[in-house]
């Protein structure tokens, strides 16, 4: 089981009591009050007015707006609706969702409940990843109570509401977090992202109008809908308001999670929360979001994790995974880590993605044998420009954003290979 | 209707189309707008994966895949522009970073998509030193199709084609990344009614037919349009012919008649061209009782002196004519201008049924069955009881589907004949009580006119040269006609001439002869076509 966040908010204030995992904790905390009042007191669009007035920005990786994704279903329609929670937390450096499922699996029922009220979803499919054994058995746990007690299943709180919400577990494939490869897995099939337009909202799970969200932004709702979106606001930054699980791995004294407003610097998460690199050594770079997104040079520390920030620096929030590097990591090693990870997870469909990724992953692990050339390192550039925006999905831009961030921001990394013909930081990690 | 502009040139198009459909409607399609593609193919779902028909489309900053991009009106369209060029260069070059490029002992070679875009698209040097991946090189799919899965460029036609045509969906992809390969489901094999159009929508070498491969290069043969013949659905085909021998047929695109596919028996219904029971020359039954070789003069004489003989005794009213649903609308317009000079009005046409299925095959098992009851043959039930009640002295039989069970069965009603003269390719029983044999071509040895179970006219023309002496059906009938001093019977056979008046005088025909046929044919007046597909 994982610790639970070193540093909370409202998110994960109670995650330290096992008993707000159950129905009667989470009640006794206030628990399901927002979602009874968002089915008795409030119609769909005041539930989605609201949600889009508290600028609650998706917290999978991509940051939309999430009222205003939720608007999309559509209002006129005989089919049947869905809600799909993803839950295929894969993202390297992210272990958010996992503590959100374990601890507070009742504050993820209630944002459901919310989320299928405000878009008239009869079913919630939570699909969560193969490898998440344990975080799969809580939230089933969860749900059999909240069918017990009368949260889930038919008239939910005696109001007539009624919602169902099933577990689906994946088979371990990364791309079965991209919204449409889930959708399809969820239906059986081999997890390959589907082309958009349709969007979800027109064509999502077995062809209904659906609505995919991250675990932890449907674990926000409840919090939005029942204190008010300004309440909200007063978390986070204009753009990018309330709190998000900060996930902290790699060099640094105190790795975990820690809840702490967007906008919170880079420098006060890696120094303070997570209490600096050990051994008194520097920061070479950190990856700030999961490692699809660009790396951070040292010198860029003082940047507020949002991604209006983050993007003048070309990088994103992401999945708020950071990873952090001291300065005995090799970079070109870094590149063989991500690229492999990468080459390994494309599902194979679109030419550039299936061809990129292992041409890309062969040349940096060619460069980090010190067989590279000056050339070699080009061509790596050139191939990550080709694969980045030309595909199905966002994954072959996931492959080669940190390509070309490491190519940015290290790029003397890849040169001392070159020119010694071997690997100049003995003391890095290995491979 | 939407107004689209691709580089520079304005088309109007139809709406809820995607730019490919678009143009492809038109004609235009790699026919003078080269939009390179993979995985898109006319007649299956769009995939959108394989990414090389990317345009710009003005207003919008990504190149766009132009299989899924739905035309709008006003749509500016830029394919041949820089952007677009590099775009490709970059798809064509990712494709071949593991492609084993062993083009020399591939059989696609000639005939190959990837070679062929490689030529116009592609970048001339390589940038990889990585090692190729490795995969297996011959998969026995199945009866049919052998597979290389290192020169498959995972575009998935066939396996949609697999999920969507036949219904049967033996393929699929496995594997992840590039490791991703091309197989068939486990312990499943690629095992349908149509699994070797798979072979023909494979744009590279990775899937190929048995029967086919490594049997000639494909630049030696020549594609020349015909029509199969296997059922009444007339699938549209290109005989490959070298040498003056057919090495395959290939389905035709006729949206109307069979889109872009065709049966696996169809396909293979070329063998019957070099069968070894083909009627190899002219006899005529002599005094000693036996089938005797003979010149074509020499039947042609025997046969005439014959039938005029039994029309002497009797009137002509005893002689009778058997059509073949398998012969051309001329040799069956000859026939009845035969039969009626003679003075007999007892023409049938026996069709053999089979098993049909909702795609392509139709239950008549002949291709002409529709043109035989357009030109007034009947069905030979009473015919067959005319000869049963003796009120038949001579019969002209074209084919032997005669024989089949559901018409006589066997030859012993025929043998109460005085005279039977048959036209045949194909050795059978018939020769027992023939007293003229006449060796008759396959369709792929003549030319003419095909109408299929919709009333579709289609032309054949002639593929190779027959190997044995053969003539066409109506040939034969020609010279018959003269030999018996008929009216309208005079010169050489003219199959474009016969085609000709067969237009003029029959009225279904109005307007649709040999020489004015275009390559999807025409529907007879008064049928009713194959309708909405």
């Amino acid at each position: 089981m994982l610790k639970v966040p070193y540093v909370t908010n409202y998110l994960t204030e109670h995650f330290a009591d096992d008993s707000f995992a159950t129905v009667a904790g989470y009640v006794a905390r206030g628990g399901y009050a927002a979602a009874r009042k968002a089915i008795t007191q409030m119609s769909p669009d005041e539930i989605i007015g609201t949600l889009k007035g508290s600028g609650l920005q998706g917290r999978g990786g991509a940051g939309f707006n999430a009222g205003l994704k939720w608007s999309f279903m559509p209002k006129q329609t005989d089919l049947p609706k869905f809600l799909v929670c993803n839950a295929d937390e894969s993202e390297p450096g992210s272990f958010k969702d996992r503590i959100l499922i374990e601890r507070g699996p009742h504050q993820l029922i209630e944002g459901l409940l919310i989320g299928a009220w405000a878009t008239g979803s009869e079913k919630t499919f939570i699909y969560i990843r193969g490898e998440y054994a344990y975080p799969a058995e809580c939230m089933q746990a969860a749900i059999d109570e909240a069918y017990q007690k009368g949260y889930l299943g038919k008239d939910v709180m005696g109001t007539g509401f009624s919602h169902d919400v099933v577990v689906q577990r994946g088979a371990g494939a990364y791309i079965c977090g991209e919204e449409t490869g889930l959708l399809e897995s969820l239906e059986g099939k081999r997890g390959q992202p589907r082309k958009k337009p349709p969007f979800p909202a027109q064509y999502g799970a077995f062809g209904m109008p659906s609505t995919v969200n991250n675990v932890e932004t449907f674990s926000h709702v409840p919090h939005i809908i029942g204190k008010g979106a300004d309440w909200f606001r007063q978390f986070g930054t204009e753009k990018s308001p309330g709190t998000t699980i900060f996930g902290v791995s790699g060099h640094v004294v105190r790795p975990g999670l820690f809840e702490l407003p967007l906008g919170t610097k880079l420098e006060e998460i890696i120094f303070e929360h997570a209490r600096g690199v050990p051994g008194g050594r520097k920061v070479k770079g950190v990856i700030p979001g999961g490692v699809s997104m660009p790396i951070l040079p040292a010198g860029m520390l003082d940047v507020p994790m949002a991604n209006e920030f983050l993007r003048e620096r070309k990088t994103m929030l992401g999945t708020g995974g950071i990873v952090v590097m001291d300065e005995t990591t090799c970079m070109v090693r870094v590149a063989c880590v991500i690229s492999y990870f990468f080459r390994d997870e494309s599902c194979g469909q679109c030419t550039q993605c299936r061809e990129g990724t292992g041409w890309m992953n062969k040349i940096v692990e060619r460069i980090e044998r010190g067989a590279g050339s000056e050339e070699d390192i080009e061509v790596l550039g050139d191939i990550a420009g080709k694969v980045e925006g030309a595909t199905i999905c966002a994954f072959a831009d996931a492959a080669s954003w940190p390509i070309q961030g490491l190519l940015r921001h290290f790029r003397s990394d890849f040169e001392q290979h070159v020119k010694l013909g071997k690997c100049p930081f003995p003391e890095s990690f290995e491979l | 209707m939407p107004i689209i502009t691709v580089d520079g040139v304005e088309y109007e198009v139809a709406a809820g189309r995607t730019l490919l459909q678009a143009l492809d409607d038109l004609g235009v399609l790699m026919n003078g707008v080269d939009i390179p593609h993979y995985c898109w193919h006319p007649k299956l779902s769009v995939d959108g994966s394989c990414r090389l028909c990317q345009v710009e489309v003005e207003g919008i900053p990504k190149l766009q895949i132009a299989c899924d991009t739905p035309v709008k009106d006003g749509m500016v369209i830029h394919t041949k522009n820089d952007r677009v060029k590099r775009a490709r260069e970059g798809v064509m070059e990712l494709l071949l970073v593991n492609h084993p490029l062993d083009c020399p002992i591939c059989d696609q070679a000639g005939e190959c998509k990837l070679q062929d875009y490689a030529y116009a698209y592609g970048v001339p040097h390589s940038r990889t030193k990585e090692p190729r991946r490795a995969a297996k090189k011959r998969v026995d799919l199945g009866p049919t199709i052998v597979l290389d899965q290192e020169r498959c460029i995972l575009c998935r036609r066939c396996v949609r084609f697999c999920r969507e045509v036949p219904g049967t969906g033996e393929l699929g992809t496995f594997g992840r990344g590039d490791r991703t390969v091309l197989d068939t489901f486990p312990g499943i094999a690629l095992d349908n009614d149509y699994s070797m159009n798979v072979a023909d929508i494979c744009p590279v070498g990775a899937l190929t037919t048995k029967d086919f491969r490594f049997k000639i290069r494909t630049w030696f043969l020549d594609e020349i349009p015909g029509v199969c013949t296997g059922c009444a659905n007339g699938c549209n085909i290109f005989i490959g012919v070298a040498n003056n021998k057919v090495y395959r047929y290939v389905p035709r695109r006729n949206d109307a008649v069979n889109q872009t596919w065709m049966c696996d028996a169809g396909r293979m219904s070329y063998k019957e061209i070099e069968t070894a029971d083909r009627l190899t020359g002219v006899s005529v039954r002599g005094p000693s009782g036996a089938l005797e070789p003979a010149p074509l003069s020499t039947g042609i004489r025997v046969a005439a002196e014959r039938l005029r003989r039994v029309a002497d005794a009797k009137g002509a009213s005893v002689i009778v004519g058997f059509g073949s649903a398998h012969a051309t609308n001329e040799d069956l317009f000859t026939l009845r201008r035969l039969l009626s000079g003679l003075g007999t009005e007892a023409a049938a046409v026996p069709v053999v049924t089979g098993k049909a299925d909702a795609l392509l095959v139709k239950a008549e098992k002949a291709a002409n069955g529709s043109g035989a009851r357009a030109l007034g043959f009947a069905e030979p039930g009473r015919v067959i009881e005319r000869i049963r009640g003796g009120g038949a002295d001579a019969a002209i039989v074209l084919g032997h589907d005669l024989l089949d069970a559901s018409f006589l069965g066997d030859t012993a009603d025929l043998a109460r004949l005085d005279t039977v003269i048959l036209l045949d390719s194909r050795r059978s029983d018939l020769e027992r009580v023939a007293h003229v044999v006449f060796p008759t071509r396959h369709a792929a040895e003549k030319s003419g006119t095909l109408t299929n179970h919709a009333g579709r006219v289609q032309r054949i023309l002639q593929a190779v040269e027959p190997r044995f002496e053969s003539y066409a059906d109506g040939e034969v009938l020609h010279r018959l006609g003269i030999a018996l001093g008929l009216a309208g019977f005079e010169g050489d056979y003219d199959v474009r001439a016969v085609s000709r008046e067969m237009a003029r005088s029959v009225p279904a025909f109005a307007g649709i002869d040999l020489g004015s046929l275009g390559g999807e044919g025409a529907v007879l007046a008064g049928s009713k076509g194959e309708g909405e597909r």
